[in-house]
């Protein structure tokens, strides 16, 4: 079989798996769709490995019905997400199958769910091979619509109903902007090929296309202030959903935006330089929110947020290049948008499945009830403690290879004689480093709150670790991070191929540094590695003959300490919470004891934190609209009789409109 | 090599000349200059004391930790001759290690499950955030004005040819003084000799190590002043030959030694509230270097 019928193969299954899940016995049918979802994967595989080897698909499927021509291409940049999508969309499918057990009396919930999750991985795939515009809505639709059902799958929850409808709402106005674009090429061009976006790019203003684009696709990546659908819908969702909505739905919209941002003729300085204050803002504005959420899920949504930031300044730093025609930088900002998007799609599905046990086994996404759990699940702290490290840029793991690109792209950056851009790149540099600084205190606080000291509340029932199928996607992930972390370089290697298919011509020269650097940075985590380990053997020998006692903690002398006394993650980032208390907005609800008071009676202290551009600025808009909406509520009354008036006068206004000519 | 057997021997005295330059402040005689040393190594001879809440990172912390500032070493360079670990960019990777190090020192406090240790763990996560952007923009503008990004390129390629770049290497000695301060939770932001409990930082994070994890900790802090009193001491060394370097280099350290000892006889800490806004201002200060390396590029306009 050649390609292109793999490819179209995978519609069969997809549909097909669709409607066969349904009719399994409900035992099987997680494990039915993970292996539709495994056999979607191969079929798309192997086109993607060709592509990155060089070998593109590209065939136009001439005068489909409605849409025409379409032309569905897998190059280079589409395999590199069609890989990312594949691995993460198994782990999840895997993990899915163990998770989902707790709720197995929901038979009919269930058979939905697993039909959508098919469908999901699908038209993720689809959006990154459809190249018409139309076709591509379509796919990108379908991508939005059955992640909502998946997202909902509580649906008896008020506010898992609320963040599905927050996020129907939201993505589709992205939808409406990306329509408006395909539109506006399609009128200028006469065609929804991509193509025609390229030429357009090469006749017109390139600005305000862009935009148009930036927005519709900004939406699903979760720039600020489009974010506001993230740590809504995360939290809701179940567990391994969250995974791969956070590790790739996400990524699309970065698809979207890469895959213009290649096609640009011109603006580049401009769109760049805006791209890269925005993304820092969106990585500051990101981590901070994660440092002092205590819901752990919406901590790892707003995580994601601060992810897209850093993927968006090499996107940025790419753009940058092309305009001061500083080849090196271009190729260095683009490698690692590229590498960020794979580090991210692989740290934060590890980072949601170890929560996603944690939560099964507790029923709290509140960390501050937690604690102690490393003991009762040693496993899952392990992963969680890796993704940590991991998200936190730290060696000898993943995140840092990508950071590390991002770091030598601003120095190299600010080499140019210009002195705004050698500025705004010091302040990324700077930026980054903050974002590194916020982002070690969010996951030093949420790991050890979480999995370290003693439980602060007692649980319904003894936690226990995770089964096996839930920890191998895991062990997986792990793997993969620590491949990257240690031999950076063949997957520098890789994102370099990937780079001169999709239509970018790298600078040869960068490469030779970046990769030595590369080799090097693999090297010393290994070195550190291989020197922790004689220090922790001498420790060990040390202490074999020494005395050695095991007693309760050192209390400085007070003798009565219990476990609600341990620090909690609110003190743990209250100071930083205060420090930037005009980004954050505390609210509390305490009443202080007036003087009068003799006898206090009990109370409480509530506080929880707000997010900025939520409150601020969204609902400042959505709140008057919302007024303006209610006064049309007459319409819709729920009387029979009415919606048949209705009927009537729409029938009437188009008898009296063709009688006079008028439509 | 020469630069990890260096800072090495800077280790083993430092903390003996801040405290002998204290004791002198304060009018006594003091212990000897290797005290601190032997300290340490009574510590590593002695039993181990565990908390029962503590788990397997408890364990394995003190020794990363150690590590984690040895590799950090291994990147600075001596002068001319290079650190035994140097590539472009080396300067990411060395704060990225000490961040590596300082996640499992959190970590290790918090595993605790002391509200003591849990206060010191996360003041010192702030405070070394906010000190991160102070160390970045210094290295970011030096790399800019050499055109190198590895610590030995910079090193290397640094004169100080004008008024203006002898102005960026005072600014830069007292950020990194108050950056190694910061690190190692000294005056002005921590005190470490009060009263356990009262300290507020790095101390009351330790508290319930003991035996040879306690005594890598403490040498760690040894190991990370003389390796930040090495950088120092690199923006001095120039190109000079390997004799002179070495005086250089030893005169710089106990300097920075007398300094620290002098600022901690002669300053009060702050409260803790104030500490926040000081260490971010050391960015400002950083700043004015990175405008002062525009200046001398002519990018001003």
């Amino acid at each position: 079989m050649d390609n292109v019928q793999l490819v179209i193969a995978t519609l069969f299954f997809t549909i097909g798996g669709m409607f066969f899940i349904p009719l399994l016995p409900s035992g099987v049918r997680a494990t039915a769709s993970f292996i539709f979802i495994l056999i979607n994967a191969v079929l798309t595989s192997i086109p993607a490995l060709d592509a990155l080897r060089g070998q593109s698909l590209n065939v136009v499927f001439q005068g489909t019905p409605f849409l025409g021509n379409v032309p569905v291409r897998m190059d280079a940049l589409s395999a590199w997400f069609v890989l990312i999508v594949n691995f993460t969309c198994i782990n999840g499918a895997l993990y899915g199958i163990g998770y989902m057990k707790a709720y197995r009396e929901q038979k009919a919930n269930l058979a939905l769910h697993w039909s959508m999750f098919l469908l999901f991985q699908s038209s993720m795939l689809w959006v990154c091979m459809l190249q018409h515009g139309l076709a591509f809505l379509v796919a990108w639709e379908l991508m939005s619509l059955s992640s909502l059902l998946l997202v909902m799958f509580e649906h008896q929850k008020k506010e898992t109903i609320k963040a599905g409808i927050n996020y129907m709402v939201q993505m589709h106005i992205g939808v409406a902007l990306l329509s408006t674009a395909f539109i506006w090429v399609y009128f200028v061009e006469g065609s929804f090929d991509f193509e025609a976006v390229s030429s357009f790019f090469k006749e017109n203003k390139n600005v305000w296309l862009f935009l148009l684009f930036f927005g519709g696709f900004g939406i699903k990546a979760g720039f600020i202030p489009l974010h506001s659908w993230l740590p809504h819908a995360h939290p809701a969702a179940p567990s391994h959903v969250s995974g791969v909505m956070s590790g790739v739905i996400v990524k699309m919209g970065i698809y979207g935006i890469l895959r213009v941002a290649l096609m640009l003729e011109s603006n580049w300085l401009l769109i760049g330089a805006s791209l890269l204050v925005l993304s820092v803002a969106t990585g500051l504005f990101g981590i901070l929110n994660a440092a002092i959420r205590r819901d752990f899920k919406k901590m790892l949504a707003y995580c994601t947020v601060e992810n897209i930031g850093i993927i968006g300044a090499g996107i940025g730093l790419f753009l940058i290049g092309k305009g001061t025609n500083n080849p090196t930088l271009s190729t260095i900002g683009l490698t690692a948008a590229l590498l960020h998007t794979l580090n991210h799609s692989l740290y934060k599905s590890l980072l949601f499945f170890s929560v996603g046990s944690v939560y099964q086994q507790t029923h709290t996404r509140y960390m501050d009830q937690l604690g102690g759990l490393i003991r009762k699940m040693p496993q899952t702290a392990f992963f969680f403690l890796m993704g940590a490290l991991a998200i936190g840029g730290l060696p000898p793991l993943n995140g840092f290879v990508s950071e590390f690109l991002l770091y030598s792209g601003f120095v190299e950056g600010m080499k140019t004689s210009n002195f705004y851009i050698s500025t705004l790149m010091m302040l990324s540099l700077a930026g980054l480093a903050v974002i590194g600084g916020i982002s070690l205190l969010a996951f030093t606080k949420s790991f050890s709150v979480i999995f370290l000291g003693n439980p602060r509340q007692p649980l319904a029932h003894k936690p226990t670790e995770a089964p096996f199928v839930m920890r191998l996607p895991q062990y997986l992930i792990v793997a993969a991070m620590l491949a990257i972390g240690m031999f950076p370089q063949y997957f520098l290697n890789w994102v370099a191929n990937l780079e001169v298919l999709a239509g970018h011509t790298p600078d040869k020269a960068a490469f030779v540094h970046l990769n030595s650097a590369m080799v090097n940075i693999g090297l010393y985590s290994l070195v550190f590695l291989v020197l922790l380990l004689p220090v922790f053997f001498i420790r060990n020998v040390s202490m074999v003959n020494r005395p050695s006692a095991i007693i309760t903690t050192w209390g400085c002398g007070y003798v009565a300490p219990n476990n609600r006394m341990q620090y909690t993650g609110k003190s743990f980032s209250k100071t930083l919470g205060k420090l930037l208390g005009f980004l954050v907005g505390e609210k509390k609800n305490y009443k202080e004891i007036a003087p009068e008071e003799i006898f206090p009676k009990e109370r409480a202290y509530v506080s929880h934190y707000t997010d900025f551009f939520e409150n601020s600025l969204i609902e400042k808009l959505t709140k008057p609209l919302l007024k303006g909406m209610n006064r049309f509520e007459f319409i819709q009354n729920g009387r029979i009789q009415y919606y048949v008036l209705y009927g009537v006068v729409f029938m009437l206004l188009v008898f009296l409109g063709t009688l006079f000519k008028l439509i | 090599m020469i630069s990890l057997a260096m800072i090495l021997f800077a280790s083993l005295i430092f903390t003996g000349v801040v405290v002998r330059t204290k004791s002198l402040a304060s009018g006594r005689k003091g212990p000897g200059i290797l005290q601190p040393l032997k300290d340490v190594l009574r510590l590593l001879r002695k039993g181990t004391v565990f908390s029962e809440t503590t788990s397997f990172i408890f364990q394995i912390a003190s020794s990363i930790y150690f590590v984690s500032v040895l590799m950090a070493i291994l990147v600075v360079p001596f002068g001319q001759s290079k650190g035994l670990i140097s590539f472009d960019g080396d300067f990411v990777f060395f704060a990225y290690v000490l961040a590596l190090g300082k996640f499992f020192s959190i970590i290790s406090a918090m595993d605790t499950g002391s509200s003591f240790e849990g206060m010191g763990a996360s003041r010192e996560a702030l405070y070394s955030m906010l000190a991160e952007p102070a160390f970045f923009v210094l290295m970011g503008s030096f790399a800019m004005l050499t055109g190198h990004t590895s610590f030995h390129g910079i090193f290397t390629a640094l004169h100080f040819s004008s008024h203006v770049s002898y102005a960026l290497g005072v600014l830069a000695t007292f950020v990194l003084i108050m950056v190694a301060m910061i690190e190692n939770s000294r005056m002005p932001i921590d005190d470490p000799k009060t009263h356990l409990e009262l300290t507020m930082i790095h101390e009351v994070m330790i508290l319930d190590n003991s035996g040879f994890g306690l005594g890598l900790f403490t040498y760690a802090v040894n190991l990370k002043f003389a390796m930040y009193g090495a950088i120092i001491a690199n923006f001095f060394i120039g190109d000079v030959p390997w004799y002179y370097a070495v005086l250089v280099f030893t005169a710089v350290q106990v300097l920075f030694a007398v300094i620290v000892g002098l600022l901690e006889s002669f300053t009060a800490r702050f409260r803790m509230a104030h500490n926040a806004t000081f260490i971010f201002t050391l960015t400002s200060a950083s700043l004015l270097i990175f405008f002062g390396v525009l200046l001398l590029m002519g990018k001003f306009i």
